[in-house]
């Protein structure tokens, strides 16, 4: 417990740091929100000034950072003036599409870099094993917006099987079971897609730390016990090889959130990544610095759990 | 029932989280009754606004044009036609124009729709906060009178010839008084849930993922409109726009939204129906910063016109689909375009020449910078492609591509640029759109940034937006070609050529000069 409370406590002037950094970077960007706002002919400098004093915008910086400060301490994270919404109501109504697409993609990433990892590690130089590597390297090297596109290429475009954009069919959408195997279809692409990295990552992580365990003296043992080969495999080598999976896995958590941006703006899928994504372009600095802030959170959190999974894995790793 | 902004855990959000407990559980949609089908068509991101009274943004225009109604619509010839009023008189000065309003057209939320709401939009709404009508309602001085609740009539203090043609959805949009009196307009709920009286209700608003309008079984047009629903979807990537449209997920993609490079593809694909040509004219032009040592002097611009390959742009960058530039305003307005100084006389490709002006201007190597909105790829290809016409002349140009509100500050407001290269369009009359790009101005985003000032143009500019006679304002806008094609603030390069597509499906569609509008004779078969 001391453990947990030591590490969120830690976490604090972390976040603290982050909010205030993300605050000077953005408001150092060029660019002007309100220029974005009102549309493209010359506005009336009565209405930029109106739009300007109504979000506090002609305001110091640092008049605007105190402010803002504030707001987020009493738990408000702000308004979007792009698109005049509570940025809390905003996040919120987005929140479920990208949980949806990363933990999809997560669980995607580590049940198959797993398995091929494991594969990998027990035929150690043949055709499979190469064949995971050859994965493993590829996975490692394509940006994964460029994967999404080639995805929607094969997958909607030739061969007709699955639809490229949004996250429900938007005309005579079917009701039920039927209504969520319709919603399947357009998850099953951008979870691909966003997984595909990680999955490489994964397996490649998982054959070395296989590997290193198969050539242990416990694995002899068990195998001259007469164990069977899934009982070595799974009970006894890949138990032992959790924990660097495991940190991987944990670790990466942040990042696909991250990547999530890319993925959900290539499929429309109108998740947390891609308000990011239009967020920056319209200058919605409110928004921007919530879904950094939410982000940032995500990665102090997932670490936290990673490293208590891993105490929970290996009684070796202890409080020190 | 109008719901906006489905929130976190939504039905179908909901179910992607009950997948992983093997649960599937989900009411579906509802569907309006009367008309039938549903038409999807793209939109690139979610509008800042519902309110197209406060925003000329596309997709606010795009959505809008089916809620809202103005008092005339434009057909494809730019003629105004009866809408929300059902005739009209402009005295002989252009100084006064008497609207007859539509009798028994109620707003969506069935309130009734007077000449009150003409005054409230044009006063409160227009001609405060719209970008592009509070400046010209303010220089016309417009002042409205409602003698009853269907008349209103509009007295100017000076005439201003495209009036008419400016009283369009997308500029002069009628809004209900009894949901935006007494409320800030931009934040007020109908701003982001419209009340109209179109052929269309707005029903729901999927931020992110789409937004749902439903018929008006109540419109005055019976028995339009013909379809149950409209959707825009959000496609924010220009590839998949052009890939919706063959896999059937799309059935009307505008051209405002579509990638250029794809088009030629589109147009050869025996399932899809387009409509090609210039119908809201728009001109694509590299402007000189004359204030800069390199182009101040009007020999280095001239020598840049006869530089750029102007025909290979139109290929190359527009795929064909676009005719190269004649003159300052190009040709997309047939009736004011002068032959005798267009730029095929006065600037054919002679790099010979181009250099000799160069080498008058003192032009001494010095590297140009040339900036573009990064986001916009044909600005990219235009930039290169000029680029190397320019390096043949042994001018070292720079390119800066930026991210758009970078590129608008640093144009518009710093002017830190030596060339910049942009596109203006101007719907219905050249005194819209075209003006800004010459007229002498300090500050404000999308005019003229070239620092170019001629008191000469500026009379004839004001003098050609406010003749009521049309062979007068075509002999103004010559006289300006005159000045205009041979200073050379900006050369226009090419006049763009829209290209709207849709799926055979859909019948009824480009009724009007813009695309976006009048959608109630719409029809779709087999859905």
């Amino acid at each position: 417990m001391w453990f947990v409370a030591r590490r969120l406590l830690h976490a604090v002037p972390l976040l603290f740091c982050v909010v205030v950094l993300n605050f000077v970077l953005i408001a150092a960007t060029p660019g002007d929100p309100v220029t974005i706002l009102v549309g493209d002919f010359p506005a009336p400098p009565g209405y930029v000034e109106q739009v300007k004093r109504e979000f506090g915008l002609d305001q110091p910086i640092y008049v605007q950072l105190m402010r803002y400060l504030g707001h987020v301490l009493t738990g408000d994270l702000g308004y979007s003036f792009a698109n005049r919404q509570p940025v809390s109501t905003l996040i919120l109504g987005r929140l479920a599409a990208t949980l949806e697409l990363t933990l999809t993609a997560l669980l995607l990433a580590s049940l198959l870099g797993i398995a091929l990892g494991m594969l990998a590690a027990r035929w150690r130089g043949s055709w499979l094993d190469s064949g995971v590597q050859g994965i493993a390297s590829t996975g490692y090297s394509i940006p994964d917006f460029w994967l999404g596109q080639l995805l929607i290429l094969v997958f909607s475009i030739w061969l007709g099987w699955l639809p490229s954009q949004g996250n429900m069919s938007v005309r005579g959408a079917p009701e039920g079971f039927a209504g969520f195997l319709d919603h399947l279809r357009y998850l099953l692409l951008p979870a691909l897609a966003l997984s595909f990295r990680y999955l490489a990552l994964i397996a490649r992580i998982t054959r070395a730390a296989m590997l290193e365990v198969l050539s242990a003296d416990f694995i002899l043992a068990a195998r001259s016990r007469g164990a069977s080969e899934t009982s070595v495999m799974i009970t006894h080598a890949l138990r032992n090889a959790a924990a660097p999976v495991i940190t991987v896995i944990g670790y990466n958590l942040g990042f696909i959130l991250a990547g999530s941006a890319l993925i959900e703006t290539v499929f429309g899928w109108p998740g947390i990544g891609r308000l990011l994504f239009d967020s920056i372009s319209r200058r919605d600095y409110p928004v921007m610095m919530a879904i950094l802030l939410m982000v940032s959170v995500t990665v102090v959190l997932a670490n936290l759990a990673t490293d208590i999974l891993h105490r929970a894995i290996d009684p070796r790793v202890g409080d020190r | 029932m109008t719901r906006i902004d489905k929130l976190a855990f939504g039905r179908r959000q909901a179910l992607g989280a009950l997948a992983f407990a093997g649960l599937a559980l989900r009411p579906g949609l509802g569907h309006a009754t009367g008309g039938s089908g549903t038409v999807v068509a793209a939109i690139d991101n979610d509008p800042p606004t519902l309110n197209p009274g406060i925003s000329t943004d596309y997709a606010t225009g795009e959505i809008a044009a089916k809620i809202y109604e103005s008092l005339v619509w434009l057909d494809v010839e730019s003629t105004p036609q009866p809408s929300l009023a059902t005739s009209w008189e402009a005295a002989s000065d252009g100084r006064t124009y008497s609207f007859k309003l539509r009798q028994g057209v109620t707003w969506h939320d069935g309130k009734p729709f007077t000449a009150a709401d003409v005054k409230f939009t044009f006063d409160e709404v227009l001609g405060k906060l719209h970008p592009r009508m509070a400046a010209v309602l303010k220089s016309l001085g417009a002042v409205i009178e409602t003698p009853d609740d269907h008349t209103a009539v509009f007295r100017l203090q000076r005439g201003y010839a495209p009036f008419l043609v400016q009283m369009t959805v997308f500029d002069a949009p009628i809004l209900p008084k009894h949901l935006f009196e007494g409320t800030n307009i931009p934040a007020a709920p109908a701003s982001q849930a419209p009340v109209g009286t179109g052929p269309f209700k707005f029903q729901e608003w999927n931020r992110g993922a789409n937004i749902r309008l439903t018929r008006n079984e109540n419109y005055w047009d019976k028995p339009k409109p013909y379809l149950a629903e409209v959707v825009f979807q959000i496609v924010p990537q220009a590839a998949n726009r052009s890939a919706g449209l063959q896999t059937g997920e799309l059935d009307v993609v505008s051209d405002f939204y579509m990638p250029k490079p794809d088009l030629p593809r589109l147009m050869r694909d025996a399932s899809l129906q387009n409509r090609q040509g210039i119908n809201i004219p728009a001109i694509w032009f590299a402007m000189f910063n004359t204030k800069s040592p390199v182009f101040a002097q009007k020999e280095a611009r001239q020598a840049v016109a006869m530089a750029v390959d102007r025909p290979r742009l139109v290929q190359q960058v527009m795929r064909g689909i676009a005719r190269p530039g004649v003159g300052a305003f190009g040709d997309g307005f047939k009736w004011l375009v002068n032959a005798d100084v267009s730029y095929d006389k006065k600037y054919p490709l002679d790099a010979t020449k181009a250099k000799a002006l160069l080498e008058k201007a003192g032009y001494d190597g010095s590297p140009i910078r040339m900036v573009f909105d990064a986001a916009r790829p044909q600005l990219r290809s235009e930039a290169q492609i000029i680029r190397e016409n320019l390096r043949a002349i042994g001018m070292d140009v720079q390119l800066e591509p930026l991210e758009r509100s970078v590129m608008l500050d640093r144009v518009f407001a710093k002017r830190e640029f030596d060339i910049t290269l942009q596109s203006f369009f101007s719907a219905g009359d050249p005194a819209i759109g075209y003006t800004r790009l010459y007229a002498t101005t300090t500050s404000g985003t999308n005019n003229n940034a070239s620092g170019y000032s001629n008191p000469k143009v500026d009379e004839l500019l004001a003098e050609a937006a406010t003749a009521p006679d049309r062979d007068r304002r075509a002999a103004l806008y010559k006289e300006l070609q005159v000045i205009l094609n041979e200073d050379l603030p900006s050369l226009v390069l090419f006049d763009e050529e829209t290209v709207n597509v849709a799926t055979k499906r859909v019948s009824g569609l480009w009724s009007s000069v813009d695309a976006r509008d009048r959608w109630a004779g719409v029809r779709i078969q087999g859905n």
